[in-house]
C-alpha cells in the first residue's frame, strides 16, 4: 500500500467541497482560490484545478464571467450558481456526517457534547 | 507581444501539448487548455512587468511546475473524475498491458495510443520507426489489391498485444496542413513532408485537370465536341488521381495541434535515418533470436496445455476489444464516409464549376467562330458593340476570373483584396446587360414573317413516274459546324442555309406541279418581304429526275432572319413517285408527315411514319400508296415502321397480306413437321413462333382498321410531307 497514494486520495476527496465552499464565499479568481487555499496548507496544481472548475461549471454548479485585466488577458472569475449551493448543501452535510463518524471512530474516548464544532478546512 | 527565447518557447509548446493529450478525453479539453494558456500568459505578463527583458527556459520551468506536470496530477484526475460521477473515457481495456511499463525496443506491439482500429498499423509503424500514415496506407493498398491485407490485420490484431508505446517525436509524420489548403492541404502537407514548394504537388494534382482542360478547348473548338468531361474527370490519369487524393485525404491526419505541425515539418527523413534504423533492428535481431529460441522451446511446452486457454481468452479479449474498436471504428467510419461525402461533393461542385468553365471557353471559341456570322445576324454598330461587349465581359470575365482564382490558389497567395472580386462582378454585370439588350434588339428584327410562293415549270415525265433526289452540295461540309437549325456553312460572303423541307400533296388536275414556299422573318412586314425576295433556291429537272438544291445562300448584306423554303411537290392521282436514298441520307432527320390540306404547313410536321427511300410510291385517292407490297416486308422489319404501315393499308391489302401470311404459315408448318437437324430445328422453331401470331389475328386488325380507314379517307385527302433537314 502506497502511503503517498492514500494520502492524496483522501485530500482529493475533499478538494471539491473545499473549492465550492471557497467560491460559496464569493466571486473567485482561480489563482487566487490555490492562494487562500494554500494558506490554509491544502495544496493544489493549478493544473488540476482547471480541468475541475470547468467541469463543475459544465455540471452547472459554477458560472463565470469575464473581468478585464491590465497584466495580460481577460480573467475568468467564477462565481456559484443556485445549483451549486444546493450542491453545496448537500456535500457540507456528508461533510459533517463524514466528519462526526470519523471523529467518532478515531477518538471513541473523547466527549460527546462537542460534536456540534467540527472544524472548517 | 511576449519575448520568449526558443527553447523556453518549444519547452512550453510541448508543456501544452502534453497537456492537450492528458485531457485529451476530456468535454472541455479546449476551454481547460484556453484557461492554462491564459493563466500562463497572465503570468508572463506580470514576469516582464517585474523587469525581466525575455521568458526564460528557468520561467517556463517554475510556471509549469506551479501548474503541474500531468504526470503530477496524472493519479488524483482518475479519482476526481469518478467522484463526480462522470463517465471515464480513458481507455480501461487493455490496461494490464499498460501498466507493464516501457516497451522493450524491437518487440512488435499494436500501440494502444495511436490507431485507428485495432493499433496495427501503428506498432507497426512504431516497430519500423516509420510513419504510421505510410504503414496504414501500404495495409489499404493491400487491402483493396487483394483483400489479404484485411485478413493480415485480423490475424496480427489477434496475435499482437497491445500497449501504450511511446512515441518518439524526432520523426517527421505525414499530416494534412489544415493552414495552407485548397481542398483538404493533401497538397500542402505532402510539400512540407518533402520540403518542397507547395505549388509543386498542387500541380501534379492539377496538372490532368490543366491538360483536360486545354485538351476540351481545342477540342471543343476544332470539332465542336463539347463533351470533354468524361474524358477528363474519369479518365484513367486524372481519375486516379483524384481518387489517390480522396484516399490521401482519409488517411492522413490533420496536424491540428502545434506539436503535430512541428512533426510535420520536422526533421528530414531520409535514406540515413532508415538505414541506421534497420541497423540497429538486425544487430538487435540475433540476440533477440537467442533469447526467443529458448522462449520458444518454454512457451512450446506450456502452450500445448494453454492453448485451448489461451485461445479462449484472446478469443474474448479480441471479442471486447472488436466490439469498443467497432464502435471508435464505427465513429471512424462515419468520419470516412463524411469525408468521401465532402469529396464527392466536391467533386460534383468541381465538376459543375469545371463544365461551366469549359462552357464559357467553348462559347468564347464558337464565338470567335461565330465572328464571321456575325455579319449575317448584327444590324448596325450598336448591334455590333453589344454583341462584342456580351462576348468579352458575360462570357469572358468568368474565365479570367476563374483562371485567376485557380492560379491564386496553386501559387497560395491568400487575396486580400476584394475590389478585384468588385471589379469582376461589376464587369460581368455589363456583359449581362449587353447580353439582354442584344437579344432584345435582335429579337425585334425577328418580329414580322413573310411568305412568297414560286411556281417551278416542269416537263411531265412520260413514264409517270417522279423521282426525287437532292445532289452533293456545292459547298463542300466539313465536320459539324453549328447544329443551329439549318445552318450548313458559312464562309466570309455567303451564308448556306438547308432550311429546307419537301412535301408532297395529291394533284388537283393530272399534272405534277412543283412550288416552293420561302419564308423569312424580319423587323417589319417590308423587310421580311425584302428578305424573302433575296432567297434564291433552285429546282432543276432532267427527264425525269426532280434535283432540290440541298440549300440556298444569303449574300453577304443579307441578314439571317431564320429564311426557309418549303418545297410544294403535287402529284396527281395514279402517277408515281420516288425519293431517292440520297435524300435521306444527307439529312439529320427524314420525315414523312400527314396533315390537313391547308397551308399551314410551317408549323405542322407531326406524326411521321414510316416512309422508305428508293422505294416507288403510287399517288391514290386516299393518298401515296406502295406501288409494290413486298417491300413492305423486305424494307420495314422494324415492327414501329409495320405497324403504321399496316395502318395505312386498305382492307384488300390487308386481306392480301392475310392470305399471303397464313400461306406462309402453313408453308412453315409443314416444314415444322419435316425431320430435321436440331440447329435448323432451333431457327426454324424461332421463326414459326414470331409469324404463326400473325394469323389469326390479322382478320379483327383488318376488319378495325378496315373502318377508321373510312372515316379518314373521307375526311380528307391525304397529304404526306417529307421533312429535309439537311
Amino acid at each position: 500500500m502506497d502511503i503517498q497514494n492514500t494520502q492524496s486520495q483522501m485530500r482529493k476527496g475533499v478538494l471539491e467541497f473545499c473549492i465550492l465552499s471557497i467560491i460559496r464565499q464569493g466571486e473567485v479568481y482561480p489563482s487566487d482560490l490555490v492562494e487562500r487555499m494554500k494558506s490554509a496548507n491544502l495544496h493544489i496544481l493549478e493544473g488540476t484545478l482547471y480541468p475541475l472548475l470547468t467541469r463543475l461549471k459544465n455540471a452547472g454548479l459554477l458560472t463565470y464571467r469575464w473581468v478585464e485585466s491590465n497584466s495580460g488577458p481577460p480573467r475568468k472569475y467564477f462565481v456559484m450558481t443556485e445549483k451549486g449551493l444546493t450542491f453545496y448543501g448537500e456535500l457540507e452535510r456528508t461533510w459533517q456526517e463524514l466528519a462526526d463518524a470519523v471523529h467518532a471512530l478515531t477518538q471513541p474516548q473523547a466527549d460527546q457534547s462537542s460534536e456540534e464544532t467540527q472544524p472548517q478546512p | 507581444m511576449i519575448p520568449i527565447e526558443e527553447s523556453a518557447y518549444d519547452m512550453l509548446k510541448q508543456y501544452v501539448e502534453s497537456l492537450r493529450r492528458f485531457f485529451a478525453n476530456e468535454e472541455g479539453r479546449d476551454e481547460i487548455i484556453n484557461d492554462i494558456e491564459g493563466r500562463i500568459a497572465e503570468l508572463f505578463g506580470e514576469s516582464l512587468k517585474k523587469g525581466s527583458t525575455c521568458i526564460t527556459d528557468e520561467e517556463v520551468n517554475k510556471i509549469i511546475e506551479s501548474m503541474g506536470r500531468p504526470e503530477d496530477f496524472e493519479g488524483e484526475e482518475g479519482k476526481v473524475h469518478s467522484q463526480l460521477g462522470g463517465d471515464d473515457k480513458q481507455e480501461q481495456g487493455s490496461s494490464a498491458y499498460e501498466s507493464a511499463g516501457a516497451p522493450p525496443r524491437g518487440r512488435l506491439f499494436r500501440d494502444e495510443s495511436d490507431k485507428i482500429l485495432g493499433g496495427v498499423c501503428g506498432g507497426l509503424a512504431n516497430y519500423l520507426r516509420v510513419d504510421p500514415t505510410i504503414v496504414r496506407l501500404v495495409f489499404a493498398l493491400i487491402s483493396f489489391g487483394a483483400g489479404t491485407g484485411i485478413l493480415l490485420y485480423i490475424l496480427l490484431w489477434v496475435i499482437l498485444p497491445s500497449k501504450s508505446l511511446q512515441h518518439t517525436s524526432s520523426t517527421k509524420r505525414l499530416y494534412r496542413n489544415p493552414e495552407e489548403k485548397v481542398i483538404a492541404g493533401v497538397a500542402s502537407g505532402i510539400a512540407s513532408y518533402f520540403n518542397i514548394a507547395v505549388w509543386i504537388p498542387r500541380l501534379i494534382f492539377a496538372f490532368p485537370l490543366v491538360i483536360g482542360i486545354i485538351t476540351s478547348i481545342f477540342k471543343s473548338a476544332f470539332w465542336f465536341d463539347v463533351d470533354p468531361f468524361p474524358g477528363i474527370v474519369f479518365g484513367s490519369f486524372g481519375g486516379t488521381l483524384f481518387v489517390v487524393y480522396a484516399v490521401l485525404w482519409a488517411v492522413i491526419p490533420e496536424a491540428k495541434s502545434a506539436s503535430e505541425k512541428l512533426e510535420m515539418r520536422g526533421e528530414k527523413v531520409d535514406l540515413n535515418t532508415i538505414k541506421n534504423t534497420i541497423q540497429e533492428d538486425l544487430e538487435g535481431f540475433k540476440t533477440r533470436a537467442e533469447k526467443w529460441g529458448g522462449e520458444f522451446k518454454d512457451k512450446a511446452q506450456q502452450f500445448g496445455q494453454e492453448f485451448g486457454q489461451t485461445v479462449g481468452q484472446k478469443g474474448q479479449q479480441f471479442g471486447s476489444e472488436a466490439g469498443s474498436a467497432i464502435k471508435r471504428g464505427g465513429s471512424r467510419i462515419g468520419r470516412a464516409i463524411g469525408i468521401l461525402f465532402k469529396a464527392f461533393f466536391l467533386f460534383i461542385a468541381g465538376i459543375i464549376a469545371f463544365a461551366l468553365l469549359v462552357a464559357l471557353l467553348a462559347m468564347i471559341v464558337a464565338g470567335v467562330g461565330v465572328f464571321p456570322l456575325k455579319n449575317f445576324f448584327l444590324e448596325g454598330f450598336w448591334q455590333s458593340f453589344l454583341a462584342w461587349s456580351t462576348l468579352l465581359l458575360f462570357l469572358g470575365v468568368p474565365v479570367v476570373a476563374f483562371i485567376t482564382w485557380v492560379i491564386r490558389r496553386i501559387m497560395g497567395v491568400k487575396s486580400g483584396n476584394r475590389y478585384l472580386g468588385f471589379t469582376f462582378g461589376g464587369l460581368w454585370f455589363i456583359g449581362l446587360v449587353c447580353g439582354g439588350l442584344l437579344a432584345a434588339s435582335i429579337a425585334r428584327d425577328f418580329d414580322a414573317r413573310a411568305r412568297d410562293k414560286q411556281d417551278y415549270t416542269i416537263v411531265q415525265p412520260a413514264s409517270g413516274k417522279l423521282i426525287v433526289n437532292v445532289p452533293d452540295a456545292k459547298v463542300k461540309v466539313y465536320g459539324r459546324w453549328f447544329k443551329m437549325d439549318g445552318i450548313l456553312n458559312i464562309s466570309d460572303d455567303s451564308l448556306f442555309l438547308n432550311n429546307v423541307r419537301l412535301r408532297i400533296v395529291k394533284s388537283n388536275d393530272s399534272l405534277f406541279h412543283i412550288s416552293s414556299y420561302k419564308y423569312s422573318n424580319g423587323a417589319d412586314e417590308v423587310s421580311a418581304l425584302h428578305n424573302v425576295k433575296e432567297i434564291n433556291y433552285g429546282i432543276n429537272q432532267q427527264d425525269s429526275l426532280i434535283y432540290l438544291d440541298r440549300g440556298f445562300s444569303l449574300l453577304r448584306g443579307t441578314k439571317f432572319r431564320n429564311q426557309s423554303v418549303t418545297v410544294n411537290l403535287q402529284v396527281p392521282v395514279g402517277k408515281r413517285i420516288v425519293i431517292k436514298e440520297a435524300v435521306s441520307r444527307r439529312l439529320n432527320s427524314f420525315h414523312i408527315s400527314t396533315g390537313r390540306n391547308d397551308w399551314d404547313f410551317d408549323e405542322d410536321w407531326n406524326n411521321d411514319y414510316g416512309w422508305s427511300s428508293d422505294v416507288e410510291y403510287i399517288m391514290t385517292v386516299g393518298g401515296l400508296e406502295r406501288v409494290n407490297k413486298n417491300d413492305t416486308i423486305e424494307n420495314n422489319d422494324d415492327g414501329e415502321n409495320s405497324a403504321v404501315e399496316k395502318y395505312k393499308k386498305s382492307k384488300e391489302e390487308l386481306q392480301k397480306e392475310y392470305d399471303k401470311k397464313q400461306k406462309e404459315a402453313e408453308d412453315l408448318k409443314k416444314e415444322l413437321d419435316k425431320p430435321v437437324d436440331s440447329t435448323k430445328y432451333h431457327y426454324q422453331k424461332t421463326v414459326s413462333y414470331s409469324q404463326a401470331p400473325h394469323a389469326p389475328k390479322a382478320p379483327e386488325a383488318a376488319r378495325a382498321i378496315a373502318a377508321e380507314e373510312v372515316s379518314a379517307s373521307s375526311e380528307a385527302s391525304r397529304i404526306i410531307f417529307m421533312q429535309m433537314v439537311l
